[in-house]
């Protein structure tokens, strides 16, 4: 009877090959997906184990000798200037923290890039310790009012950086943070360096002291040309010249324009997402 | 530091080293998780996705995994506990199941029809005892492995096992317990054979 029973059991038809693409598939997204959290760290919620968590996570962040020995990616290749980056990755009950914070190296510019680094890091940290303390906050909020600990999705504060450009005399790169919980808040901090000189590039650098006039009337006549799906959104009373000013965030594209960015909400709804304009040197 | 370094070093490779594991443990056994998966939804998608689902989230934990000879146990609670997830949200809708049909021989008059009989019974337990019935009977597993898939205690599994196989009114090791072969019905007034014929699983 149990042979008859199992028999019938394996006659369920197995769909094979939708089954071995899917489960390829999912593995291959699993890996590419994880290959960016070399050490994982999970706390079942001990408080023991918690706090060894943290010390790891600390000493990934102070010792760069630990981080580069595990991690060292040379992302420019042939330029001399390279990339590493610290990561970290730490889950428990209130977050899952997903941590890449990129370091200069090889600028031939030491001081520019110990002051960069110290920023950068010091910047970062920061913004992921708010994080986590919201995190703890909504958690500790959550279990306040009743609600079940096994039933709480954990906050998901995420930080990756991307470089937009690089050669010889500038690099230009921008980090990501965001923080998903409820809804989703996003930081992003954007570095233009002149590698000669050891600045941080503002726009004033890149256009000349009538920098205001120049890039915000290419801006207004860049919202004049967009599609109208997109022009609908835009709210032209805030689109003001005060928002060109030295701390508008922009970037330098591979052809070494400048690309200025508004975030989401800054002139437009917010379905309109974040805007950027590629400002040009000529039409002066 | 030297030391944590190395630390460092030997949780990346240990990671890696479970992550193939696992991954090879997949791939050879996709067509049973399939099966089982498929006798809890009912349908091709659902049976794909509750899959889908258990591989992330056995991917995501696998590094959690402290000895691997648990790599089966570990990955059938995960793919359980998916399914088990999943027929509770889906609970308004139902399926029909189609019926499989028996290939080959029937030796013994009325036999088949039992099987089909006891196959469709275990589909219908609820889902706590069915679990168990599947994994004792389709994926020959023993009470302890039982136990781990389904985190319960080893007393626990046997009882529901028994409280299923007295739904059943069976003893699936052998022929049926009660009445004619082809017949499961049960007649009324026969606890004790019943003790006996679970005893003998």
């Amino acid at each position: 009877m149990k042979k008859k029973l199992q028999n019938l059991y394996e006659q369920i038809p197995v769909p094979k090959e939708e089954l071995s693409a899917m489960i390829d598939d999912t593995i291959a997204f699993q890996q590419k997906r994880q290959r960016h959290r070399p050490v994982r760290v999970i706390s079942t919620g001990v408080a023991i184990f918690a706090a060894a968590c943290v010390s790891f996570v600390v000493m990934l962040n102070i010792s760069p000798a630990f981080a580069k020995t595990m991690y060292e990616i040379p992302v420019l290749g042939d330029i001399c200037r390279v990339f590493t980056f610290r990561e970290y990755y730490v889950e428990d009950d209130t977050k899952i923290v997903n941590v890449r914070i990129p370091n200069i190296e090889n600028t031939g510019n030491t001081e520019l890039e110990k002051r960069i680094n110290q920023e950068i890091r010091s910047k970062m940290n920061e913004s992921v310790k708010e994080s986590e303390q919201r995190a703890q906050e909504n958690y500790d909020a959550y279990i306040a009012t009743g609600g079940d600990p096994k039933e709480y999705l954990p906050m998901d504060i995420h930080m990756d950086y991307e470089i937009k450009s690089s050669n010889e005399r500038t690099l230009s790169f921008v980090i990501d943070k965001y923080e998903a919980h409820a809804s989703v808040y996003r930081e992003r901090y954007f570095y233009n360096l002149d590698l000669q000189t050891g600045k941080t590039l503002t726009l004033q650098d890149m256009f000349g002291p009538d920098y205001q006039d120049l890039v915000y009337n290419q801006v207004k006549e860049q919202v004049e040309q967009l599609d109208s799906e997109t022009k609908q959104y835009i709210f032209p009373q805030y689109l003001t010249k005060d928002l060109i000013n030295q701390n508008r965030p922009f970037y330098l594209d591979k052809n070494g324009n400048v690309v200025v960015v508004f975030e989401k909400y800054e002139i437009a709804a917010g379905a309109a997402g974040a805007l950027k304009f590629v400002i040009k040197k000529e039409s002066l | 530091m030297a030391a944590r370094e190395k630390d460092g070093e030997n949780i990346l490779q240990k990671n890696q080293d479970q992550e193939a594991r696992l991954v090879g443990y997949i791939k050879e056994n996709q067509d049973k998780f399939y099966r089982l998966a498929y006798s809890y939804v009912k349908n091709q998608e659902d049976a794909l996705d509750v899959i889908q689902d258990a591989i992330i989230r056995a991917m995501e934990k696998i590094h959690t995994l402290k000895n691997p000879e648990y790599l089966k146990t570990w990955f059938y609670r995960i793919l359980v506990n998916e399914c088990l997830n999943h027929i509770r949200k889906a609970k308004s809708i139902l399926y029909t199941d189609q019926i499989p049909v028996l290939e080959g021989e029937t030796n013994t008059f009325g036999e088949r029809e039992a099987a089909i009989d006891l196959y469709h019974a275990i589909d219908k337990l609820e889902p706590n005892l069915k679990t168990i019935v599947m994994l004792r009977f389709y994926e020959d597993m023993k009470l302890e492995e039982i136990s781990k898939v389904t985190s319960c205690h080893l007393s626990t599994v046997k009882a529901r096992l028994y409280k299923a196989l007295s739904i059943l009114r069976v003893d699936i090791e052998g022929d049926p317990v009660y009445g004619t072969q082809n017949s499961l019905i049960r007649r009324k007034g026969e606890k004790e054979h019943e003790k006996e014929a679970t005893k003998s699983i």
